[in-house]
């Protein structure tokens, strides 16, 4: 079975699961598989080794960074996850995942009620266009994601046959 | 001998939330590329960062060779009392290094 | 030059969308109409309302329909919008085209989607999405008019800017239900028709930029003029990635006209008042360059490390099929061959050129450049200014070739358009800082090892590549198991029925920057492939075309491979009688999702010259939008390719490029080409890109056939340097 297939079965699973969707992907995946070398990971296989089956929701985190990365091996990024950071509730980690890098987590991030604000910025390498993935874990447990397709223009050269 | 920099907003007033940058030197390797001979440059990547203040550590990252070369971090803290910044990382190498800086709050 | 026309009257910005399919109304009187609608992949995404305009239809009938990538002579500004209009049933003699612009696509979050023209990418990568646009248009024209009548649209048909109600043959043009159709709802999928039944997809329409190229009019980035505009020239360090050190511009600084000269690191700028003085000025800038250790390299070490890569143990491993060396040791007979292709200039005739202007914190660009949206993303980058502050205007490019995808040149104007801030300056390259400051097509060395059976057939090949790598290099990825997909191409995905394959790869860099030259590694590895298959044919004692046709297995694939190769020497008449003294050859190979074969037909006299008798070059694409377009296509790669084969070679010296201009990287002479026969073979069911496969069997059927004239292998590229010339 193909990306696209595992994808779109993956995907159905995930729905059932918890509620996630994961629209952006579609169309768009086996156009971007396409373009690049290395192969693209669905959502699950990006999120599920961290999640391991726990609640996750699509919300309370945000993604800043160029949609379009002039150089892929310094793309600006900030995330930030809406939280109090108290003791009692507060981000423990973010994860930078990458669906497209040959290492899929790019960084964890460790936090606690000390910071004051969820929020960590740092500069990535993109191996070509892809969709990066913010995944906060919660002090409760949960988890919290976003996602956001980043397109390094460069890599646009690069012959899809 | 890698440097490092660290800078935030002064002056800093007890209970504010504060943004500090942190910036590092060191190549990030990520050991995919190759030297003009065709050799691989071996993986050297900064495998963890953490930041200390005072006693109590206020920042970890365990970055990947996903990172860019020079590694760049923003993180928050909550400024209690005057105290000293510690920033350590190690890398593949197992090249330690370490810079101080002291954290004034008024 | 057409910018995003702008309608009057009414707001075209539109935040906050919730309704998922926006339609814009144009025009100020009778409203004209502009489709707007999702991509329908992108419909589904919740977050952020997706915003598409393909189609515009104006109260006159008129159609504007968008392109959305680069034009360059490759023609897809006219295949693009034949595509929308085919279902669209639109008029074509109505249409316009007019481009989108980068800063367009990133203020409606990429409506436009990529907008690159490389890798032969356009029509193949957006024909669904423009088909789709079009269709959806067109089923908003006939709902509004079976609205308007009050029927069923089952009972209408649109056809040539028309729906007509079949029964009472009632109808109204596309500009009289614009206004009513943008007040509907898209719909969320549409039917699209039946390649068979297509009646603009497959004429041979003529180019929509022709005329304005014909009387002089169509703008290319070079005509970029602007009041007050700044001329610059500059010089990068003749030995690559050297610095500055330190300049003397003592004798030029106070010139008349001389505005300016810069010290920007890694080039030197001349800033005047027109090009001629600042490129005369810039010959007389003192620069004391830093070379580093790059000023010894030539183009014998070169050789050395390619060799030295053969030898390597550390191997990256793009196929393996069986065990290979173990084969190789049985087999019977054993042809070994090496192969070398050389570092090409891309020398399109119009040299890297860019126009930049800063004004505060707001930039424009008139960049002739592949990928728009690269050079919005790098200018407002260098320029230090928000991405949203930058506007690029597209140009028409004078040749791409795939030079002007990297940003390289961009960076450079918008340096220079910084240190000028708030004067427009259009940078300039000369030939000279063209052809010694490329991106090559990278030189490769190939070792092809076969063995053959007591019977003549293939059961082991052994290929390995010691070459640069495109991918590592200019675009820093990571290669998937250490390999770089160019360096290899047509030989990991060899189409034929081997056993034991094996092919690796020694990636060996250079200073020498590499690029994408046309047509990429398929510009060189299938003169390898195909010259070293004849060289087994030969040694099996085979007609070379049968020897193919039997190692080519029974797959969907294959029949590809098949059906190309009978097709055009079908028409090239292989087998049949030829004139004494005058011998065929013969190549096919995939490239580019689509399957290309050619045969020339040549004599050599006594004195070394090549006399070209015939080019038959075919391809199967899938599906041929634009016939005549594409045997354009195919003659211009004809002329690229033997210009390259005959006399293409980059050489290095000292740390630089040796060649500097057309008098020593000799062009191809109007009066030595030869007579092209294009056979257009296609056989439906996919999409193949057709700007930059011909080149890629042009060059092994032509060294076969010269093979076999001499009666002596040929390996390497070009044939200058084994005696030939091409007789006119």
């Amino acid at each position: 079975m193909n990306a696209e297939g595992m994808l779109r079965r993956k995907r159905l699973q995930s729905l059932l699961l918890a509620g996630i969707s994961w629209p952006c992907f579609m169309g768009q995946f086996a156009y971007a598989q396409r373009m690049n070398s290395g192969s693209l990971l669905s959502f699950d296989d990006m999120v599920q080794p961290i999640v391991q089956g726990a609640k996750i929701f699509k919300k309370d985190v945000q993604i800043e960074a160029p949609i379009l990365a002039d150089n892929g091996s310094l793309v600006p990024l900030q995330v930030t996850v809406q939280s109090a950071m108290t003791d009692l509730d507060h981000v423990t980690h973010v994860y930078l995942l990458s669906q497209r890098n040959p290492v899929t987590q790019m960084a964890v991030f460790h936090l606690g009620p000390w910071n004051g604000r969820a929020i960590v910025s740092t500069r990535v390498r993109l191996a070509g266009t892809q969709e990066l993935v913010a995944l906060a874990r919660l002090s409760n447990g949960e988890f919290r994601y976003k996602q956001m397709e980043i397109i390094v223009t460069e890599s646009a050269c690069v012959d899809a046959s | 001998m890698n440097t490092a920099r660290m800078q935030w907003p002064e002056p800093v007033r007890t209970g504010e939330v504060v943004k500090v940058r942190v910036l590092v030197q060191h190549p990030m390797d990520t050991g995919y590329l190759q030297d003009l001979t065709g050799k691989v440059v071996p993986r050297n990547i900064i495998r963890l960062l953490t930041c200390h203040l005072g006693q109590q550590e206020v920042f970890r990252v365990e970055p990947s060779s996903g990172l860019s070369a020079n590694p760049f971090f923003e993180f928050y803290v909550r400024a209690t009392v005057t105290a000293e910044f510690k920033l350590e990382w190690i890398d593949d190498k197992g090249q330690k290094g370490q810079h101080f800086q002291i954290f004034n709050v008024s | 030059m057409k910018s995003n026309r702008q309608p009057t009257g009414q707001s075209t910005e539109r935040e906050g969308i919730d309704r998922r399919h926006f339609l814009k109304v144009s025009g100020t009187t009778s409203a004209g109409m502009s489709l707007g609608f999702f991509l329908p992949e992108r419909a589904q995404a919740a977050d952020t309302p997706q915003l598409n305009v393909w189609v515009e239809i104006e109260p006159n009938d008129t159609i504007v329909i968008r392109y959305a990538r680069a034009e360059m002579g490759q023609g897809s500004m006219t295949s693009a919008p034949m595509i929308i209009a085919e279902e669209l049933d639109a008029d074509w003699k109505k249409v316009r085209v007019e481009y989108a612009t980068a800063h367009e696509n990133l203020r409606t979050k990429r409506a436009y989607g990529d907008m690159a023209s490389v890798g032969s990418r356009t029509i193949r990568n957006s024909q669904e999405y423009l088909r789709k646009a079009g269709a959806t248009a067109r089923e908003m024209l006939v709902a509004a008019a079976a609205q308007k009548w009050n029927v069923p649209v089952t009972e209408c048909k649109a056809a040539m800017s028309k729906v007509t109600h079949i029964a009472t043959k009632r109808s109204f043009t596309y500009g009289q239900l614009a206004a009513e159709a943008a007040k509907l709802e898209a719909p969320k999928t549409v039917q699209l028709k039946d390649p068979k039944t297509w009646t603009i997809i497959g004429k041979s329409i003529p180019r929509v930029d022709i005329p304005d190229i014909v009387v002089g009019k169509r703008q290319y980035g070079i005509d970029t003029q602007l009041p007050g505009m700044l001329h610059a020239a500059v010089a990068a360090c003749p030995v690559f990635n050297g610095k500055v050190k330190s300049l003397d511009a003592s004798k030029v600084e106070n010139r008349r006209g001389i505005v300016k000269v810069l010290n920007l690191g890694d080039f030197v700028a001349v800033v005047a008042d027109n090009w001629w003085r600042a490129k005369e000025a810039l010959r007389e800038v003192s620069v004391d360059w830093d070379v580093g250790e790059h000023g010894t390299l030539s183009s014998a070490a070169i050789l050395s490390h390619f060799k030295a890569g053969m030898e390597q143990t550390e191997l990256a491993v793009a196929r393996n099929d069986g065990n290979t060396t173990e084969a190789l040791s049985k087999a019977a007979k054993v042809v070994e061959a090496d192969y070398f292709t050389p570092y090409l200039a891309h020398a399109t005739m119009e040299p890297m050129v860019c126009t930049a202007w800063l004004q505060g914190d707001k930039l424009e660009v008139w960049s002739s450049s592949q990928n728009p949206e690269a050079t919005l993303a790098v200018s407002a980058a260098t320029a230090g200014v928000p991405q949203s502050n930058v506007k690029v205007h597209p140009v028409q490019l004078g040749g791409g070739l795939g030079r002007k995808s990297p940003q390289d040149f961009t960076k450079q104007a918008v340096m220079i358009a910084k240190a000028m801030a708030g004067k427009p300056v259009k940078m300039l390259w000369t030939r000279e800082e063209e052809i010694q400051h490329g991106l090559y097509r990278p030189a490769s060395l190939m070792r092809f090892k076969a063995g053959l059976n007591a019977s003549g057939k293939v059961e082991a090949l052994h290929i390995r590549v010691s070459a640069p790598s495109i991918l590592a290099t200019l675009l820093k990825l990571p290669l998937p198991r250490g390999v770089d997909g160019q360096a290899v191409a047509c030989f990991n995905d060899h189409p034929y029925d081997i056993p034991n394959s094996l092919v690796d790869y020694a990636q060996r860099n250079t200073n020498v920057p590499v690029g994408f030259w046309r047509t990429v590694g398929h510009s060189q590895n299938p003169f390898g492939r195909e010259c070293f298959i004849d060289e087994l044919a030969l040694a099996a004692g085979k007609d070379p075309v049968a020897f193919r046709l039997d190692m080519l297995p029974n797959n969907e694939k294959s029949k590809r491979d098949r059906g190309i190769l009978e097709a055009v020497t079908k028409v090239a008449g292989w087998g049949s009688q030829l004139p004494n003294g005058v011998f065929r050859g013969v190549a096919e190979t995939e490239g580019y999702g689509s399957w290309t074969a050619c045969v020339c037909e040549v004599s050599v006299n006594a004195k070394n010259e090549v006399k070209i008798h015939r080019v038959v070059i075919g391809i199967d694409p899938g599906y041929a939008v634009n016939p005549d377009n594409i045997v354009a296509q195919f003659q211009g790669s004809v002329v690229h390719g033997l210009t390259a084969i005959f006399w293409g070679e980059n050489t290095i010296k000292e740390g630089r490029v040796e060649q500097s201009n057309f008098h020593d990287y000799r062009m191809m002479r109007l009066n030595e080409m030869p007579k092209v026969e294009v056979v257009i073979a296609p056989t439906g069911g996919f999409w193949g890109g057709v700007g930059e496969p011909a080149q890629a069997p042009l060059a092994p059927a032509l060294v076969n056939a010269i093979s076999a004239a001499m009666g002596k292998r040929i390996r390497s590229l070009p044939l200058k340097n084994h005696g030939l010339t091409l007789k006119a």
